[in-house]
C-alpha cells in the first residue's frame, strides 16, 4: 500500500507548487523567499536571498544604532581630526541606510526590524551610549574610536560575507560599497587612534 | 536497532526519498495525511506492533541527549551566508553546523547525540560566567505528545526533515515577553524564574524551553522564522497551523550555581534565552518514534522503544 503514496505525494506537489517540484537533489525552497536555503535556490528567481534579506536587515539596525553616537560627536570634542571623521562616517551610514532601507523594502522583508532592541555584536550598548554621554574630551575620544572600531570591523566582517553569498546585484553591490567605505573609514581611524594604544 | 527498526514500508520511502529529495519526502509525509485509507492502515499496524506491555510508562516520549558541541558566532537560520554576523551559540547534535549549513550537510555530519541517528543541529546563546563560557553538562531534547488533547496527540505527524523551529525571544526586553524557564537541578524549593535563578551551592542552574508544535503543513521555514509554526491553542492546533508535531522539550543544565549577577547569555539577560532546532532526523526513525511512543502515549528509550 505504501508504494501508492508517492503518487498523490507528486500530484499533490505539482498541484502545490509547480515546476519548483521539477528540482531532485538538494531541497528546493517551496516559496522564492523561503529562508534559510542556498542562496543560488534564491538566485534563480532573480529575487532576494535570505541572505541578502538577513544582511539588510543587520545593516539598517545596526546603521541605526550607530548614528546617535556619531550625533554625539561634534559637542564632545573640538579635534578637527576626529569631527572630520565622525562626519565621514555619519554621511556614509546615512546614504547606506537609505539604500538599505528600500532594498529591504523592495525585497517585501516585513518593515518591523527583527533586530531592534537586540545588542548584536558590534552595536553598542544602552550603558555604553550612556557612558559615551557623560564623557568629554581624551576620554570621549578613545571611547568613540572603541566603538567606531567595533562597528566598523562588524560592518566589514558581514558585506564581506554578504558579497560572498548574497545574491541579489543591488544588495551585493551595496556590500560592496560598506566593504570599500568601511576599510577606508577604519584606516582612518587607525591613524587617529592606532589600534595598538592600550584602551 | 537494525533488525527492529522502520517496518518495510518505511524503508521504501526511505529509498524513495533518497532518490526524489528531501521536498518529496516532506510533501510524502503531507501526502499521507490526505490518504486517509493508507493513514489509517499504517496507524493500525503500528499500534499493534507497539501494543503497550502491561509495564510501558503512559507518558507521549522519546528523547535525544547530544552533549556541547562547538561555539560559534554563526546561525544558519537567522543568518545564513553571514559567518560572525550572530552573537556567539552553543551547538548540539550535528558537529558541523556553521552559517552556511543545509539540510544535505547535517545528514552527512558526525553527531554528538545519543542516539546517533539524530544529526539535528540544536544551538542556544552562549552561557557566560563572569564572562567565561560555560556549557552544560546535561543537554536532553525531549519530543513528548502534550501540550494537546489526546486525541491530537493520536494523530501526531512526524517533523518533516529539514524544519526549522525556533523558541524563545532573543529580543525580549524583559521577563513579560520571554518564555525562557529557569530553574534549579535538586532543588525544587527555589522558583522558576523567566530570568537567571540563585541555585544553592552544590545543585546547577537549568534552563527549559519549549518549541512551538504545530505546524502550518507547507514550509519549511518563513521569513520571520516563526510564522510557519504556532503554539496550540486551547489544547488543539490552530486551523492555520492544523498540523501536529511532537513538541520539543530542551532542557539544558550547566554546572553553575550561586549569585545570577555573575551570568549572562550571549544575546543579554536571562529571559532572552532562546533555541533553534533543524530537524535532520532521518525520516524513517523520526516516524517509527512517533508511530510508536508519541501515538500510543508510550515512553521510550534514545532507542526509540518502550522503556
Amino acid at each position: 500500500m505504501r508504494p501508492s503514496l508517492a503518487v498523490p505525494s507528486v500530484l499533490l506537489c505539482l498541484a502545490l507548487l509547480g515546476a519548483g517540484c521539477a528540482a531532485a537533489g538538494p531541497p528546493p525552497p517551496t516559496r522564492p523567499d523561503l529562508a534559510g536555503e542556498t542562496p543560488a535556490a534564491a538566485a534563480t528567481t532573480g529575487a532576494f536571498s535570505p541572505t541578502d534579506v538577513a544582511w539588510l536587515q543587520l545593516t539598517v539596525a545596526m546603521s541605526e544604532r550607530l548614528l546617535p553616537v556619531l550625533e554625539l560627536v561634534p559637542a564632545r570634542t573640538t579635534d578637527p581630526a576626529w569631527r572630520a571623521l565622525a562626519g565621514r562616517v555619519e554621511e556614509s551610514q546615512q546614504a547606506d541606510l537609505i539604500r538599505s532601507r528600500g532594498l529591504l523594502a523592495e525585497s517585501g522583508a516585513p518593515a518591523t526590524n527583527p533586530h531592534e532592541g537586540h545588542d548584536m555584536p558590534g552595536m553598542i550598548t544602552e550603558a555604553e551610549l550612556t557612558a559615551l554621554r557623560a564623557a568629554r574630551g581624551p576620554a570621549f575620544d578613545r571611547l568613540v574610536a572603541r566603538h567606531l572600531r567595533a562597528h566598523l570591523s562588524q560592518a566589514v566582517r558581514i558585506a564581506r560575507a554578504e558579497q560572498g553569498s548574497g545574491a541579489h546585484p543591488a544588495t551585493t553591490a551595496l556590500a560592496a560599497t560598506v566593504v570599500r567605505d568601511g576599510s577606508a573609514e577604519l584606516a582612518r581611524l587607525d591613524r587617529l587612534d592606532p589600534p595598538t594604544r592600550a584602551r | 536497532m537494525d533488525r527492529a527498526s522502520p517496518r518495510s514500508g518505511i524503508r521504501r520511502r526511505l529509498r524513495l526519498a533518497t532518490a526524489l529529495g528531501a521536498l518529496l519526502v516532506l510533501l510524502g509525509t503531507y501526502g499521507i495525511s490526505t490518504t486517509a485509507q493508507a493513514d489509517t492502515a499504517q496507524a493500525d499496524t503500528s499500534r499493534a506492533d507497539a501494543a503497550p506491555g502491561v509495564n510501558a510508562i503512559r507518558v507521549a516520549e522519546f528523547p535525544a541527549d547530544c552533549s556541547y558541541s562547538h561555539r560559534l558566532p554563526d546561525d544558519p537560520i537567522i543568518f545564513p551566508g553571514l559567518p560572525g554576523a550572530s552573537h556567539m551559540h552553543s551547538f548540539f547534535g550535528a558537529t558541523v553546523t556553521d552559517a552556511f549549513t543545509t539540510l544535505p550537510d547535517l545528514i552527512n555530519s558526525p553527531t554528538t547525540c545519543n542516539p546517533q541517528v539524530d544529526v539535528s543541529s540544536y544551538w542556544v546563546p552562549t552561557l557566560y560566567r563572569n564572562n567565561v563560557a560555560v556549557e552544560p553538562i546535561i543537554s536532553t531534547f525531549y519530543y513528548l505528545g502534550e501540550g494537546v488533547r489526546s486525541d491530537v496527540v493520536a494523530r501526531t505527524e512526524p517533523i518533516p526533515q529539514g524544519l526549522r523551529i525556533v523558541a524563545g525571544n532573543a529580543r525580549a526586553t524583559g521577563p513579560n515577553d520571554s518564555i525562557a524557564r529557569w530553574s534549579c537541578l535538586h532543588a525544587g524549593q527555589v522558583p522558576p524564574s523567566k530570568d537567571f535563578v540563585n541555585c544553592p551551592a552544590g545543585t546547577m542552574l537549568e534552563s527549559y524551553l519549549d518549541f512551538p508544535q504545530c505546524w502550518n503543513g507547507r514550509d519549511l521555514d518563513s521569513p520571520d522564522h516563526k510564522s510557519h509554526m504556532a503554539y496550540p491553542v486551547n489544547q488543539a492546533c490552530p486551523a492555520t497551523h492544523p498540523v501536529p508535531v511532537p513538541k520539543l522539550r530542551q532542557v539544558l543544565r550547566y554546572p553553575v550555581s550561586g549569585d545570577p549577577a555573575q551570568f549572562r547569555l550571549a544575546s543579554g539577560p536571562g529571559y532572552t534565552m532562546h533555541g533553534d532546532f533543524f530537524n535532520a532526523w532521518p525520516v524513517a526513525e523520526m516516524a517509527r518514534r512517533v508511530n510508536d511512543c508519541i501515538r500510543p502515549v508510550i515512553k521510550c528509550g534514545h532507542d526509540g522503544r518502550p522503556l
